[in-house]
């Protein structure tokens, strides 16, 4: 058994170049291939993985602005309820205050016409009773009304304060008796003395008429004035109504 | 008689014998160099079927890569998977009527261990330098120098060895049984001459990285390949 060293030689240099050859055209390009394509793979991969987590932060940010949605429509809601509720709360106040206001002016209306009645009926009252107080007046005998009036009249004077009664009646002071009808001069003379002794001195008695007076007999003076009439009456009485 | 061991000429260049076995490597150089332009002239990232096959073969050297050597496959690729495809393809040449496989010859099967055994030293020496390579003659002790030193020639020895006592082999039987029992009898021993072909040229790949890987890891921090296989206990 020989080895031929020539066929060894080529046999070496033959497999040492098909080393060569086919890493030059099979196991290089081979591998670059599946090495691209790995690569590829990878980066679409990453891709993907980016995009997904792209999508779900999209995702995550629609779930925010949709949950920021509901917050706002319930805080526009809930500011809608305040407002109307303030609204509402408002409008009452100034209801009851517009309310209030047309009472309080109707009730002053009222009053004001019930017053405005009432002084109206007063007055209505007063005339009925000068007219009625005239044609009662009428009927009467003048001289025995007079001759009442004269003693009414006496008598507020006795009921005076003592004091009072000395000032107005002083001597010298005048004062003035007026009746509804002229009282014939005879008779003044009587009144002048009756009047003097109720005052107890003897001051200026002067007469004078004053129909208005309807019926009556009054004293004036300059610290004196004693009402003794109907209207004065009259006058007292619708005073008293109105009141 | 001439030995049929013996490498017969077919012509002379001037002193230059070219033997049987010469013309069929060549001839399988070529079909590998054309059909290798063929499969990689048109690669798409969408492959064809057969453009997955041929990527199939590289991923698979890969992985045996991987698992065996524990590297990356890149610098060893072309190498293993050379010395894979050659050897198969040249045990399986034997299908085509009138030709021998080469690998039934001394001289492919030495030139191919002679190939390791430089492969052996040069990825040796690339990974950790002269010193580094050779210390790794000192492992695990520098007792072992001597024996290491002998081992890496007789492991180289036992390639060859290995490789033609079964093809030749192989070879030799169906010789012998289509001399003697006809023309269809020795088809199953052909079919398991096809196998054992395509098992030895694994079994020599194998051991190729184990020897190349052995050389590297001892010249690299420990660390940096982990569960590394001892190539001296495997082997």
């Amino acid at each position: 058994m020989t080895i031929d060293w020539w066929t060894l030689g080529f046999q070496t240099v033959n497999v040492a170049v098909l080393v060569w050859l086919l890493q030059r055209f099979f196991w290089k390009p081979v591998s670059a291939m599946i090495q691209q394509r790995r690569s590829t793979v990878q980066g679409q991969l990453d891709d993907a993985a980016a995009k997904r987590k792209q999508a779900t932060e999209a995702l995550a940010g629609i779930a925010a602005t949709r949950a920021g949605f509901a917050k706002e429509g319930e805080a526009i809601r809930t500011a809608a309820h305040a407002a109307a509720s303030q609204d509402s709360t408002a409008q009452r106040e100034q209801a009851s205050k517009a309310a209030a206001v047309l009472e309080a002016t109707a009730r002053a209306a009222i009053e004001t016409d019930r017053s405005n009645a009432e002084a109206a009926a007063a007055r209505r009252a007063s005339d009925l009773a000068v007219d009625i107080a005239k044609h009662l007046a009428a009927r009467l005998d003048g001289a025995a009304v007079q001759a009442a009036f004269l003693d009414w009249l006496v008598k507020a004077i006795e009921a005076m304060p003592e004091a009072a009664r000395r000032l107005a009646g002083a001597e010298g002071a005048t004062l003035e008796a007026v009746s509804a009808t002229q009282i014939a001069a005879a008779d003044q003379a009587r009144y002048s003395e009756a009047i003097t002794r109720a005052f107890g001195s003897r001051p200026r008695i002067t007469f004078r008429a004053d129909p208005s007076l309807i019926a009556g007999l009054e004293l004036r003076g300059a610290n004196l004035a004693v009402s003794n009439s109907w209207r004065a009456d009259l006058a007292q009485v619708l005073a008293d109504l109105k009141r | 008689m001439t030995s049929p061991l013996a490498s017969l000429a077919l012509f002379h260049v001037g002193p230059v014998p070219i033997t049987a076995a010469v013309i069929v490597t060549w001839a399988i150089m070529a079909v590998l160099t054309l059909g290798s332009v063929l499969v990689t002239r048109r690669l798409t990232l969408v492959p064809s079927r057969t453009q997955a096959a041929f990527e199939l073969v590289v991923d698979t050297v890969d992985g045996q890569i991987r698992d065996t050597m524990q590297l990356k496959p890149g610098p060893y690729r072309a190498f293993v998977g050379t010395l894979f495809v050659f050897i198969f393809v040249a045990n399986w040449s034997s299908l085509v009527p009138g030709v021998g496989p080469p690998t039934a010859k001394l001289e492919t099967d030495a030139a191919l261990a002679l190939l390791v055994f430089v492969a052996v030293i040069w990825f040796g020496i690339r990974a950790g330098g002269l010193r580094g390579y050779l210390a790794t003659f000192a492992s695990p002790n520098p007792v072992m120098i001597p024996l290491n030193f002998i081992e890496s020639l007789t492991r180289t020895f036992s390639l060859l060895v290995r490789l033609f006592g079964n093809v030749m082999s192989g070879v030799f039987v169906i010789g012998i049984v289509l001399s003697l029992a006809g023309f269809l009898v020795p088809i199953p021993l052909m079919a398991l001459d096809l196998l054992t072909g395509a098992v030895q040229a694994y079994i020599f790949a194998i051991l190729a990285m184990v020897f190349i890987a052995g050389a590297v890891s001892d010249g690299k921090p420990a660390c940096a390949i982990p569960d590394l296989p001892n190539p001296r206990t495997t082997s």
